[in-house]
């Protein structure tokens, strides 16, 4: 992304305090009943309660580590198995059919089994996360494999590299923009899989918060939750993009 | 559908042979049959008497779209052929910078294929394919995509790299000027399918330079080249 000129800097800025100004009004002039839509003041209120009690640390906490279980497990099997079916076909052909069935399904469709399997522990909420991610990352890492320029693997193999270092210095590295690319998109999609995963079942995370927050009809708090969704998957983002750049250095000029 | 036919020909040790023939003639099929890339149907493709049936290693090809690996830098890439070849770091440190130094691309080691321009990326590709050492060299109109400021540069250094190394080289060119440039001999092909149109010996002086094009001899022989290749565009659109 280029970068952004300070005069579009300010204007955003302006949109933004502009929104909250509106909010704020129209909630304490009675516009808007506070039942339907509390005020930037009562969800403050409740953050500062649950930022003090610990309670949204827990919460974030716990989301993060079964997003992260669920991730690494998903890229650890979908990512090696993906380079196998990019670089060999008969591969590609016996997980096709179940890939074709398995992708439409939404993640949390995999709760009354994973339930009845693992209960209702972190388990379960992991093999949510796992199910909703795994075949993305599988789609991502064969598209990449299959894309790798064959001009380079004739390169390599003329310059004497067998299929060991074909693999190892062409179809890996040529892969990986796309296995990364595939990686930062399906992490998003792990985030909304453990907040259905914890708002059928759970004692903690941020899923729960909010449905629990709803159910003692608070909405502040429901509000809280969401803005800490959004803050805690753009942290993720971000992290996810710096340690893109230590992973492709050859991609640096494309960079600002 | 049949890209060349009834085509032989023989190259010697140290030739520079430039083949020369309208787009479309199979000229970059011929080279990919010396790479082992390609099984030609019929006949074979010897490299001192035995046929090439697997991807040749002996034969080094320079791409026209450079193929450089975009995740190495040029000093991994010019070391890719050495690292095949089992050669240690060390030895493989001080080899590529021979030839990167040669191709005239010293302070660059560090840079990724991206960060250089067109004629620094092909030379990186010859400098890659020159530290792997091998016997033939196959150049795919390497220089095609280049300015024309940039490709009579490169002409020149191919010719200085040649002269040093004593390479045999198959070079495929589509212009005339290039052939009467670079080569020791011109084999024209006819139109598809390619056949040997004529092989003409071209015996201007060596070492050459791009003002050679200014001597009587030069415009004698593009002229008779010319003719022949005239003559089979007509032909083949008539």
């Amino acid at each position: 992304m280029p970068n952004r000129a300070p005069w579009l800097l300010a204007v955003s800025l302006l949109s933004v305090t502009a929104m909250l100004t509106l909010w704020s009004v129209a909630t304490n002039r009675g516009w808007v009943a506070p039942i339907f839509f509390p005020s930037p003041q009562a969800v403050w209120k409740e953050a500062v309660v649950i930022l003090g009690n610990g309670q949204l640390f827990t919460d974030v906490w716990m989301s993060s580590r079964r997003v992260f279980a669920g991730f690494f497990l998903a890229g650890v099997v979908a990512v090696p198995l993906g380079i196998v079916m990019g670089v060999w076909a008969p591969a590609k052909a016996v997980m096709d059919p179940f890939v074709s069935l398995l992708r439409p399904l939404p993640s949390i469709t995999w709760i009354p089994l994973t339930m009845l399997w693992l209960g209702i522990g972190e388990e379960q909420k992991i093999a949510i996360v796992f199910m909703g991610s795994w075949i993305y990352i599988l789609l991502y890492t064969v598209e990449s494999t299959k894309r790798v320029d064959p001009l380079l693997i004739r390169a390599a193999r003329n310059l004497g590299a067998g299929d060991i270092a074909v693999m190892r210095e062409v179809v890996l590295p040529g892969a990986l923009p796309g296995i990364i690319a595939g990686l930062k998109v399906t992490l998003a999609i792990s985030w909304s899989c453990v907040l259905s995963a914890e708002m059928i079942a759970a004692q903690n995370g941020l899923g729960a918060l909010i449905w629990q927050a709803k159910d003692f009809g608070n909405l502040a708090l429901v509000l809280v939750g969401m803005v800490c969704i959004s803050l805690t998957v753009l942290v993720t983002d971000l992290l996810a993009n710096r340690l893109e750049i230590l992973l492709l250095p050859w991609e640096r000029h494309r960079r600002p | 559908m049949t890209a060349i036919a009834d085509l032989s020909f023989a190259i010697t040790e140290g030739e520079f042979v430039c083949i020369l023939g309208a787009s479309g003639c199979g000229k970059s099929t011929l080279l990919n049959m010396f790479a082992g890339f390609t099984q030609p149907t019929s006949g074979t493709v010897n490299l001192r008497g035995i046929p090439i049936i697997a991807i040749e290693p002996r034969c080094g090809m320079v791409f026209q779209s450079y193929a450089l690996f975009p995740w190495k830098t040029v000093r991994h890439n010019v070391e890719f052929g050495l690292k095949m070849q089992g050669l240690g770091r060390g030895d493989r440190a001080a080899w590529a910078k021979k030839f990167i130094d040669m191709v005239k691309l010293g302070g660059f080691e560090n840079h990724y294929p991206a960060e250089l321009s067109g004629g620094m990326q092909q030379r990186v590709t010859l400098a890659r394919i020159l530290a792997a050492d091998p016997e033939v060299l196959l150049m795919d109109e390497p220089f095609a995509a280049l300015d024309a400021m940039t490709r009579q540069v490169m002409q020149e250094e191919l010719l200085r790299i040649q002269a040093e190394s004593r390479k045999t080289v198959l070079f495929i060119t589509h212009s005339i000027d290039e052939a009467l440039i670079l080569s020791s001999r011109i084999i024209v092909l006819s139109a598809r399918p390619g056949r040997v149109k004529a092989v003409i010996d071209n015996n201007l002086p060596t070492p050459r330079h791009v003002d050679i094009q200014l001597s009587p001899k030069y415009a004698a022989l593009k002229t008779r080249i010319w003719d022949l290749v005239a003559d089979e565009i007509r032909q083949h659109e008539g």
